[in-house]
Order: C-alpha cells, then structure tokens, then sequence
C-alpha cells in the first residue's frame, strides 16, 4: 500500500508551523539576563520532633511556595504544608506515619496600584499578623504555633473568596495598612473554609519600626459570632532584638501572646559562630469563657511560658530549639521542640523567561 | 476575665513607651546580614536606600534570603508588595537594591 504525500502547501504550512515552534523553542530556552520576572520556586524542607506531656511525635515536611508572575499587574500565589506525623502505635516501640497534606493558599492577585491589590481564590485569613507572616517553618520563631492562633483564623487559617489589600496612606514618617476579605463556605477537601467576613488595618512608622493595629472577623455561618483583636511589632533600630505581641478575644475565650527574640549578631558580628545565635521568649495567656467541643484552643484557662534558641546555620539551615511549660487543668505539662530547617529560593525556568 | 485584659494591655503600653524612647532610627545603619547584591552602576545612596528600604519591609518577618539571583528578583519584588504591601516607591528602590 502507497502512502501519499500531502499536498505542497500543507507541506509549506508543515514546515512553517515547525519552524515558529523551533524559534519559540530556542526563544524559551534561550537565556535573558535582563528579564527579572521569571516564575519562582520558594519554600523549606525541615524536620520538627515535638514532645507533647511524654509523648514524641517525628514530623519531616516540605512547605513549597509557588510565585508565578503573569504580565505585569497578575500573580499567581501558591503554599503548600506536606508533613507526616510519625507517632508511637501502642507501647511496644512501633511507630505509626499519617500523612497530612494541606493547600494553604493558591491565590490570583491583580496589583491594581500600591493602594490596592484585588485578590482571589484560597487565601491565608488577614486575621492579626501570625497567620499571614509567620507561619511558615522557615519563618516562625517557636515552632509551636500560640495558644490562641485559633480565634479567627477558624483552624485551617485559610479562606475562599476575594480579598482587597494594599498600602492606604505611605508618608515618609507612618504608613496604613489594610486588608478586607469575604469567604464563603466550603467543605471541599484542601478547600475548606467558613463562611466569613473581616478586616485588618494597621499603622506602621519605619523610623521607629513600631507597627500596630487592629482585627475584626464576622463568622457568618452556624452562630454568627464576632472575633477581635490587636497587635504590637516592634524591632528597634539599636538592637537585634523582636518584639511581637498579639491579643485576641472571641466567643469562646480571649487571650494574649508576646514574644522577645535578640540575635547575639553585636557579640562578634552576624556571622561569628556566637552571633548566629538568637535566644527567645514567649509567654502567652487564653481565658475560656466558654465550652467547645472542638474549636483546637485550650478547653481550660491555660498559661504557658515558651524558651527558644535559634541557631542560624550558613546556606539558609535554621535549627530551633524550644520548651514550654503548660500551666492548665487537670494536669500540667512539658512541651519539647526540635527543628531543622532549609529555605530554599530559585527560579523556575531557565534564563529568565516571563509569562 | 479584667485579669488578662490587664495582661493583654500592660506589656502593650509598655512596649509603646519603649519603642518612643529607643526605638529613634541612628544616623549610622546597624549591620544586618542582607543579600549579597553585585553593584555597579547604582549610587552608594541609591543602594543604602534600598538596603534600608529591604531590612525595614523584609526583615520584618523573616530575615533577609541570603542570595536572591537577579532573576528573580522582579518576581520576589511582586511577591512582596501583595505580602508585606509595599509601596510602588519602596518596591522599586528594593528592586534597584537587589539588581543595581
């Protein structure tokens, strides 16, 4: 059986078609120095054993971070938190791993101008400064997250909807801050959120890097109830050393976290073996005020003073070291921290190519 | 209850006055660990701008990347101005700090 040959202007067309894909090819591939814009691959890799009241949990994870810029005004966000929970099965020395993956945010942003960023799609809740900055393993502080992350963060910290942000008001001496979101309600598994509204606005004086402010979320669902708060940053000028604070009240208690950290870097300098440390405090208070069945927050008054140490390795490796002391009914309790993790940060493609 | 009300706004106050008295930025820039930028054509205070400008918005939360390729750097820039919600000012003097 002959095979035909195709007519000479779809060879043409043939030829042509694989050519412009032969240039863009090369043009992908090819590198571009000057383009700053390519899609990047952000993140850590660590491994946290925790110690909760005698019993050791091994917690190796990986927390990617996608950053993918479309054209000039888009974004594309993404984090995820990978992590097996290995814990003792029984007492005969076994371990048992469950797997948790989680989606944290996977979001479109539109940069409209500094005053306003319209986002949407699964977002980290701006409630209060922890849930947005700080939790991240190769950022937080103390390993453990504090006592009172859960009051209107809704546990999983991460919301579906739209969002506004930006930068209201920027003077050389303060600047105002804001974010206001709206979440619907989903129960899709790595999508699950409540149905909410709320806000966050803070004012910000570089000069003094003093920042405060304020929250509010209305949860819209179930009981609609209200949650509250307000924070406190300070990092002076003279010293290496982190003040952060947050109180926050909702329907089922109120408390407080404030946290101090100083880098030992004026001992020797930064990179001196001595001035990679970073020793840390943090005491943080919750009240209940009412019961819960599962809200993840204290289910009695609890106070607990937290102790760290950070060690900051060469090459991004961070190793943090921490205990706790959990004063609560019936029985009071030691809590024990270790962990190590890597930061990484490169791009995607090959030559600075942008989307 | 009025209890860890109290503890809620005492250490804020206090933190307050703190930061009034000590927290005046020097005329000199305390040395911090930063990205280790090539320079080349940007002016000595261009750079120390954005350097200010890194170690102010930046360092808020985390410490500084201890390298960021200049390829990248536009998309860390943009990252940053939806995270840290940086003005289109701060964000281009950093941007020119990271690749001069």
């Amino acid at each position: 059986m002959s095979r035909s040959l195709p007519p000479p202007c779809l060879q043409t067309c043939i030829w042509d078609v694989t050519r412009a894909m032969l240039l863009l090819a090369i043009a992908w591939l090819g590198p571009q120095a000057t383009a700053q814009d390519t899609p990047v691959i952000s993140g850590a890799v660590g491994f946290i054993a925790h110690t909760n009241g005698g019993t050791t949990s091994l917690q190796p994870v990986i927390a990617p971070v996608a950053v993918i810029p479309i054209g000039s005004r888009f974004l594309v966000e993404s984090r995820a938190d990978v992590r097996e929970v290995i814990v003792p099965e029984g007492g005969d020395g076994t371990y048992e791993g469950q797997f948790y993956p989680t989606l944290q945010y996977l979001q479109l942003d539109y940069l409209v101008n500094s005053k306003l960023t319209i986002t949407a799609g699964r977002f980290l809740t701006p409630f209060q400064t922890y849930n947005e900055r700080l939790t991240p393993i190769w950022i937080r502080n103390f390993p453990d997250t504090p006592l009172i992350f859960p009051i209107g963060t809704r546990t999983a910290g991460s919301s579906d909807g739209g969002m506004v942000r930006g930068d209201l008001v920027s003077k050389p001496g303060w600047q105002l801050n804001y974010a206001a979101f709206f979440s619907a309600n989903s129960s899709v598994e790595q999508f699950q959120a409540g149905r909410a509204t709320g806000f966050r606005t803070g004012v910000f004086f570089p000069s003094k890097r003093l920042e405060m402010g304020v929250s509010y979320e209305r949860f819209l669902q179930d009981q609609n109830s209200n949650s509250a708060g307000t924070y406190l940053w300070w990092e002076p000028w003279r010293f290496p050393l982190q003040v952060r604070s947050e109180y926050a009240h909702g329907p089922e208690g109120q408390g407080y976290w404030i946290e101090a950290l100083y880098r030992l870097s004026q001992v020797g300098g930064p990179d001196s073996w001595i001035g990679r440390l970073q020793p840390g405090f943090r005491m943080q208070q919750f009240f209940r005020t009412s019961e819960s069945p599962v809200d993840f927050l204290p289910a009695r008054d609890t106070y607990q003073p937290d102790f760290g140490l950070n060690y900051f390795f060469p090459y991004e490796i961070r190793l943090s070291a921490s205990y706790s002391r959990r004063f609560t009914t019936p029985v009071d309790r030691n809590i024990w921290n270790v962990a190590l993790t890597y930061r990484f940060l490169f791009p995607v493609l090959r030559g600075g190519r942008q989307w | 209850m009025v209890i860890g009300t109290r503890l809620g706004v005492m250490p804020g106050a206090l933190l307050i006055g703190a930061a009034l008295v000590l927290g005046q930025e020097p005329t000199t820039q305390p040395k911090q660990t930063a990205p280790r930028a090539q320079t080349t054509t940007s002016t000595k205070n261009q750079q120390s701008e954005g350097e200010r400008k890194f170690l102010i918005n930046c360092g808020r939360c985390h410490n500084p990347p201890e390298q960021v390729s200049p390829r990248i750097a536009g998309s860390v820039i943009r990252h940053m101005r939806v995270r840290a919600m940086l003005s289109q000012e701060d964000a281009r003097e950093i941007l020119e700090y990271l690749v001069p």
